[in-house]
C-alpha cells in the first residue's frame, strides 16, 4: 500500500515536472519571436529575394523573413488565402481576380525579363535568331525539326542540325509562362486565337514535348536533353551559363532581333512604364521601340492590404519599402540581370504600399 | 452482460469511424464537383484536351454554366497515364515481391532472415520524394543512354518499344512504372511474406511427405493457401500506385494533350495533374476549374474501387473454379 502511494506521488511529480518544461519553453520561444514573414511564389524573383533577405533583416532586427520557390500561381493562391504575407508573382492578377479579391495589392518591386534558352550541340555560342511565330510553331508542334525552313531563314549560314526539337515547358503555374505566352500571344494571331495567355495554358500536343518545375527544373532539361529548347528568368544567367547552354536573340515589335541585356531591357521599359495605371497591373511585353528586348515584366509583390495585426503590417510595409529603395540599388539587381523601378513607378508603389494596415 | 453490451456498442461505433470518414470524404467530393460534373458531362472522360480557358478575360456562360472562355475539361490522358504507369509497375513488382517473399520464407538462412526482412520493410518506409529525386538524376539517365537503347535493340520492331519514336529523355511512362514498381514491391513482399509465414507446418510437411519438390511445395500447396492474402497485397500495392503523386510528377514529364505512343513519351498520371495544376487552378474566377480538379479526385477514387472489386471478383472466381 504504502509503495503505491509513492509510486503515485513520484509519477505525478514527474508528469508536473514535464509540464512546467514545455511552459517554460514555449513562454521563452514566444518572447524571443518578434515578427515572421513568409514570402513564395516565383523562382523567377525567389534569387534576388535571397539576396534582399540578409541585409534588410540586418536593417530590421525584429523581422525574421522566410523565402520559397513554387511558382507564381502558388504565390497568388497563398497570398489571396493568407498562408504567406508576400506572394512573390511575375504575372499581375486578372481584372475577374481583383473583382473577387478587392483588397489584394500587386505591388512591382523589380523590372525582370526572360530569356530563350536552348541546348544545341555545337551550336550553344552561337546566338541563334528566333521570332514570336517561330516559337509559336515550335510549341504547337507545326515545326519539329531544328532545321525547319523558317528556323533557317531567320539564321542564315548556320548549320542547323536535322534533329527533332523537344520544346520544354512549366507544369506549374508559373509566371514566366504567363509572360512567355503574352510574347506568343501579342506576336502570334494564331496564337493569340487557340491558345492565349496565363500562368497555365493548354499547351499544344507535341508529342515528347517535356515539361519541368520551376526554373531550375527547366534548366535541368535543357542540360539533360540535347535539342530541347526551354524559356527561363534571366535570373538563373549564371546557371544556364555555367551549363554552357544558348542563349537566343529575339524579334521585338520593331523588326530588330535583340539580346536579353540591361540596354535592351532598359529600352523596353522606358517606352511602357509610363503607362503604368494607379493599380500598377500591366504587362511589359512586346514593347515597341528598336532596342526594346520583348519578354520584360514587374515583378509583383502580391499582398493583402488587411494583414492580421500591426505588428505584420508594419513588417510587410518596411519589407515592400525597402525592396523598392533600397533593393533596387544596382549592386543588388546586377546579381540577377533585373532593372531598377524607374521614380514615377516608385511613387505608385509608396501610395499602394500606405494603403497596407493591420 | 450489461458491461459487455457497451463495451460492444463503443467497439463497433469506433471501428465505424473509417467508413464514415471515406463515406464523408466521397460525399464531399461529389458535392463540390458537382456543378463540374454537370457541365462536363460524359465527354470528361472521353476527351484528351484539357485547357483552363483563358483565365485573364471575362468568364462566359455556357450550357448553363459561368466558366472561362475556351474552358474544355478532358482526362482520358491522365486515365491512360494513371492505368498504364500502374499495371506496367504491377507487371514488374509482382515477380520480384513474390520472389522476394518465397526467398525469405523459404531460402533464406535463419540467421538472416530478420535482418533482411526488415531491409525489405524499410524499403516502404522511404519517402516518394526521395524516390522521385533518384528518379531525375540516376534513373532518367540510365533509361536515356542504356535502358532505352537496349530495350530498342530487342523489342525495337514493336513501335511501341523503339525509342527513337519518341524524344528519348527518359522522362516518361517507363521511368513513372520503374519508380512505382519500386514503391509497391515492398509493399507486396511484405504481405506475401507475412501470409507465408502462417502457413501451418502440417501442410508443408504433408506435401513433403507425398514427394513434392521443394518448388512444388512452394508453388502447388503454400501460394495457393495465401492466395486471397497475395491479392489484398497486390491491391494495396496497386491503390498505391494509383495514387502516387510525388514521385510520378517528378519522373513522367508532364505532357498534355496527347496520349503517349512509345514507353518512353511524357505521360501526365491524375494525382500528379491535380497538385500541378491547383494553383493555377486557384485563380479561375468562376472556381469551375478546381471544381474539375476535385472530379479528377472523383473519378480516381472510382477507377481504384474498381481495380479493387475486380481483383476481388477474380480471387472468387478462381477458387470457384477451383473447388469444382
Amino acid at each position: 500500500m504504502r509503495s503505491d502511494a509513492k509510486l503515485r506521488r513520484s509519477t505525478l511529480l514527474r508528469a508536473a515536472a514535464a509540464a512546467a518544461l514545455v511552459a517554460g519553453l514555449g513562454m521563452g520561444v514566444a518572447q524571443a519571436a518578434g515578427v515572421s514573414l513568409v514570402e513564395t511564389g516565383s523562382s523567377l524573383l525567389y534569387p534576388l529575394f535571397n539576396i534582399w533577405v540578409p541585409h534588410f533583416e540586418k536593417a530590421y532586427p525584429g523581422v525574421k523573413v522566410t523565402t520559397q520557390s513554387t511558382g507564381s500561381g502558388a504565390g497568388i493562391a497563398q497570398a489571396i488565402s493568407g498562408v504567406v504575407q508576400i506572394g512573390a508573382s511575375d504575372a499581375y492578377m486578372s481584372d475577374q481576380q481583383i473583382k473577387q479579391n478587392p483588397d489584394i495589392l500587386n505591388i512591382p518591386l523589380a523590372i525582370s525579363a526572360q530569356a530563350i534558352n536552348y541546348n544545341l550541340p555545337g551550336l550553344n555560342d552561337k546566338h541563334l535568331k528566333f521570332s514570336g511565330p517561330v516559337l509559336a510553331g515550335i510549341y504547337t508542334g507545326k515545326i519539329t525539326k531544328w532545321n525547319d525552313p523558317a528556323i533557317e531563314k531567320l539564321n542564315p549560314g548556320v548549320k542547323l542540325p536535322d534533329h527533332q526539337i523537344i520544346p520544354v515547358h512549366r507544369t506549374d503555374g508559373s509566371g514566366d509562362t504567363f509572360i512567355f505566352s503574352q510574347y506568343l500571344d501579342f506576336s502570334t494571331p494564331s496564337w493569340a486565337n487557340t491558345v492565349g495567355y496565363g500562368t497555365t495554358v493548354s499547351w499544344p500536343a507535341v508529342q515528347g514535348g517535356l515539361g519541368a518545375n520551376g526554373n531550375p527544373g527547366m534548366v535541368e532539361a535543357l542540360k539533360q536533353n540535347p535539342y530541347a529548347i526551354a524559356y527561363i528568368g534571366v535570373s538563373f544567367y549564371k546557371e544556364v551559363a555555367q551549363a554552357h547552354l544558348g542563349k537566343a536573340m529575339l524579334l521585338n515589335k520593331a523588326g530588330k532581333f535583340v539580346l536579353p541585356t540591361a540596354k535592351t531591357i532598359s529600352a523596353a521599359a522606358d517606352e511602357l512604364v509610363g503607362k503604368t495605371p494607379a493599380d500598377e497591373r500591366i504587362s511589359l511585353v512586346f514593347a515597341p521601340g528598336a532596342m526594346s528586348y520583348p519578354i520584360i515584366n514587374y515583378e509583383y509583390a502580391i499582398v493583402n492590404s488587411k494583414q492580421k495585426d500591426a505588428a505584420t503590417a508594419k513588417a510587410v510595409k518596411d519589407l515592400l519599402t525597402w525592396a523598392s529603395n533600397q533593393g533596387n540599388s544596382e549592386s543588388y539587381l546586377k546579381q540577377v540581370e533585373f532593372k531598377a523601378l524607374p521614380a514615377a513607378v516608385k511613387k505608385l508603389s509608396a501610395e499602394q504600399i500606405a494603403k497596407i494596415s493591420g | 452482460m450489461k458491461r459487455a453490451s457497451g463495451f460492444r456498442l463503443s467497439l463497433t461505433g469506433i471501428a465505424l469511424l473509417i467508413p464514415l470518414a471515406l463515406f464523408i470524404i466521397v460525399v464531399f467530393l461529389a458535392q463540390y464537383a458537382w456543378p463540374a460534373i454537370g457541365f462536363n458531362g460524359i465527354r470528361f472522360i472521353g476527351t484528351i484536351d484539357w485547357s483552363l480557358g483563358n483565365l485573364y478575360m471575362n468568364p462566359v456562360t455556357v450550357r448553363g454554366y459561368s466558366v472561362p472562355l475556351g474552358a474544355n475539361y478532358g482526362i482520358l490522358a491522365f486515365i491512360v497515364g494513371t492505368l498504364l504507369s500502374s499495371f506496367l509497375a504491377l507487371l514488374f513488382a509482382l515477380p520480384v515481391a513474390v520472389g522476394t517473399a518465397i526467398f525469405l520464407a523459404e531460402a533464406a538462412p535463419d540467421r538472416l532472415r530478420p535482418a533482411l526482412s526488415m531491409l525489405v520493410e524499410l524499403v516502404a518506409v522511404v519517402p516518394s520524394v526521395v524516390f522521385g529525386l533518384w528518379g531525375i538524376y540516376v534513373l532518367a539517365p540510365l533509361i536515356s543512354h542504356y535502358i532505352g537503347p537496349g530495350i530498342t535493340a530487342v523489342f525495337g520492331f514493336i513501335p511501341f518499344f523503339n525509342i527513337h519514336n519518341s524524344t528519348g529523355s527518359g522522362f516518361g511512362l517507363l521511368a513513372a512504372a520503374i519508380v512505382l514498381a519500386l514503391m509497391i514491391t515492398p509493399i507486396i513482399a511484405t504481405t506475401l511474406y507475412d501470409a507465408l509465414r502462417q502457413v501451418p507446418r502440417e501442410l508443408r510437411e504433408s506435401a513433403v511427405a507425398l514427394g513434392a519438390t521443394r518448388f512444388e511445395v512452394v508453388t502447388k500447396t503454400m501460394l495457393p493457401t495465401v492466395r486471397v492474402t497475395l491479392v489484398g497485397g497486390v491491391v494495396l500495392g496497386l491503390g498505391r500506385a494509383l495514387g502516387e503523386t510525388m514521385a510520378v510528377l517528378m519522373v513522367s514529364g508532364g505532357a498534355l494533350n496527347y496520349l503517349p505512343k512509345t514507353i518512353f513519351t511524357p505521360i501526365s498520371t491524375m494525382a500528379a495533374f491535380i497538385l500541378s495544376q491547383l494553383d493555377s487552378a486557384l485563380s479561375d474566377p468562376t472556381g469551375m476549374a478546381v471544381k474539375s480538379l476535385a472530379e479528377i479526385a472523383l473519378v480516381l477514387f472510382v477507377i481504384t474501387l474498381a481495380v479493387n472489386a475486380l481483383a476481388r471478383v477474380i480471387v472468387r472466381g478462381a477458387t470457384l473454379v477451383r473447388n469444382v
